[in-house]
């Protein structure tokens, strides 16, 4: 019975915070990416011609985001029974954009025209002590051009 | 061509449903899911229980027994088992005056518990347990043969096996599924899980047997309560609460127990006025040697 009443608090709390720190974040996210939209990212291929540059650098942006206890609970009965894990999906996205942000950010700041060649890697965080995913690291690279 | 920022608006990325909406249809499905497996483990481990042979209940019980957190003194020489074995016989001989199958379990063989909790316990195999506290604790032969005659009750109505038959099914589905991923301990467990199933409903079955025992055996109701009494005492008294206090414990609260077993006596047309029946002498001590001094 006390187990029951302390998951329902973990999970309340869960919920309504990592609701709350998630609605915050979104606002933040498009916002910013509003400011940023004036620079390209594109996409070459091998063969392809790459537009004309004075300097190129690397630019790397990361971030790692943890789910909360609402989310592993509700992914924890959806691996009971399969499909999709929606909780999820809003996670993964605002790693993705905040990682693509904060690499985009700084290219901006060095004075880039446009970033060509942008690429995502993602790894799990803590994934391997307890079931399931305690965190995502999502990280963006492109090379940015002047 | 000319480069010209767009903003994307639509999220392609995130499903709009809500969360919450989300986990509660998930959580269904698993609780609905969850009934359906827990009663159909009822089933079969009532088919188990009704099928076992004795040879099976007492091989698994005696694996359980080693497993206890108490020493049991079973094989230790105390001439107390003797008198306890002896009284749990004389007490069973009155199954077939009150009308009930004999051979609904494999003969009982009684331990000791040292422990000073009051409590008495069976578990499958017919192994009968009370602890030093309940021997410390009754004053008369009435009291200690009412809970015996309890835990005989238990074994005709072939709680302790059913039980142990549920978490058995229980435990070999969780461990094809993975989910609880304790394998290695798989006898502790079930053994932990069979003591606690003992539902309200069966401790009430098993006071049913222990009366028309009781009453064949002593004529009236009286002293075989006075345990129960004193418990009542060290109680607490929740009022208007006792209701929601008793779903929240395996055995009835003690004052709506003897309410129960009064009202039944009572009905059954037996006095609850009569003879103590005296218990031995030091049978809180090994050997019934006076240990006090």
């Amino acid at each position: 019975m006390e187990q029951l009443i302390f998951i329902a608090v973990l999970t309340a709390i869960g919920f309504f915070v990592g609701r709350h720190l998630e609605a915050k974040h979104y606002a933040s996210i498009k916002e910013r990416e509003k400011q940023t939209l004036h620079v390209p990212m594109m996409n070459f291929g091998a063969k392809q011609e790459l537009p004309q540059a004075h300097e190129a650098q690397l630019f790397v942006g990361s971030v790692v985001v943890a789910n909360d206890y609402f989310k592993t609970l509700t992914s924890a009965l959806r691996n009971l029974v399969g499909g999709r894990i929606l909780v999820y999906e809003s996670l993964v996205d605002r790693g993705r954009r905040e990682a693509l942000l904060r690499m985009k950010e700084e290219a901006i700041g060095w004075g880039a025209s446009q970033i060509v060649n942008v690429r995502f890697e993602t790894s799990n965080i803590g994934g391997q002590t307890g079931n399931g995913l305690a965190a995502v690291e999502i990280m963006a690279y492109g090379t940015a051009i002047r | 061509m000319k480069y010209v920022p767009k903003e994307i608006t639509e999220e392609v990325n995130v499903t709009p449903t809500h969360p919450l909406v989300n986990f509660a249809y998930l959580l269904g499905t698993v609780a609905l899911a969850g009934v359906v497996v827990y009663a159909l483990l009822g089933v079969a481990a009532d088919q188990i229980a009704q099928r076992i042979n004795h040879k099976t209940e007492e091989k698994i019980g005696a694996t359980l027994v080693q497993t206890l957190p108490f020493s049991t003194r079973e094989g230790q020489d105390d001439s107390r088992l003797e008198y306890l074995n002896e009284l749990v016989a004389s007490v069973e001989l009155d199954l077939e005056k009150g009308g009930f199958d004999t051979n609904r379990y494999p003969p009982v063989k009684v331990g000791i518990m040292d422990t000073p909790v009051e409590n008495a316990m069976v578990t499958a195999g017919s192994y009968l347990f009370v602890t030093e506290g309940l021997l410390a604790e009754v004053k008369s032969e009435n009291e200690l043969a009412f809970v015996l005659a309890h835990e005989i009750g238990h074994l005709q109505n072939k709680d302790a096996v059913t039980a142990l038959g549920r978490s058995l099914v229980w435990l070999s589905v969780n461990v094809l599924l993975g989910i609880g991923q304790q394998g290695t301990s798989v006898v502790p467990n079930a053994f932990n899980v069979a003591e606690l199933n003992y539902s309200r409903t069966q401790e009430t079955d098993a006071d049913e047997v222990a009366i028309a025992l009781i009453q064949s055996r002593y004529g009236h109701g009286d002293h075989s309560l006075d345990f129960f009494r004193r418990a009542q005492e060290k109680e607490p008294d929740f009022g208007q609460f006792n209701r929601v206090a008793q779903w929240n414990q395996t055995h009835p609260l003690s004052r709506e127990r003897i309410r129960k077993i009064e009202t039944t006596f009572e009905a059954n047309g037996v006095p609850l006025s009569g003879e103590a029946t005296p218990l031995p002498e030091n049978i809180h001590c090994p050997n019934f040697l006076d240990c006090d001094s």
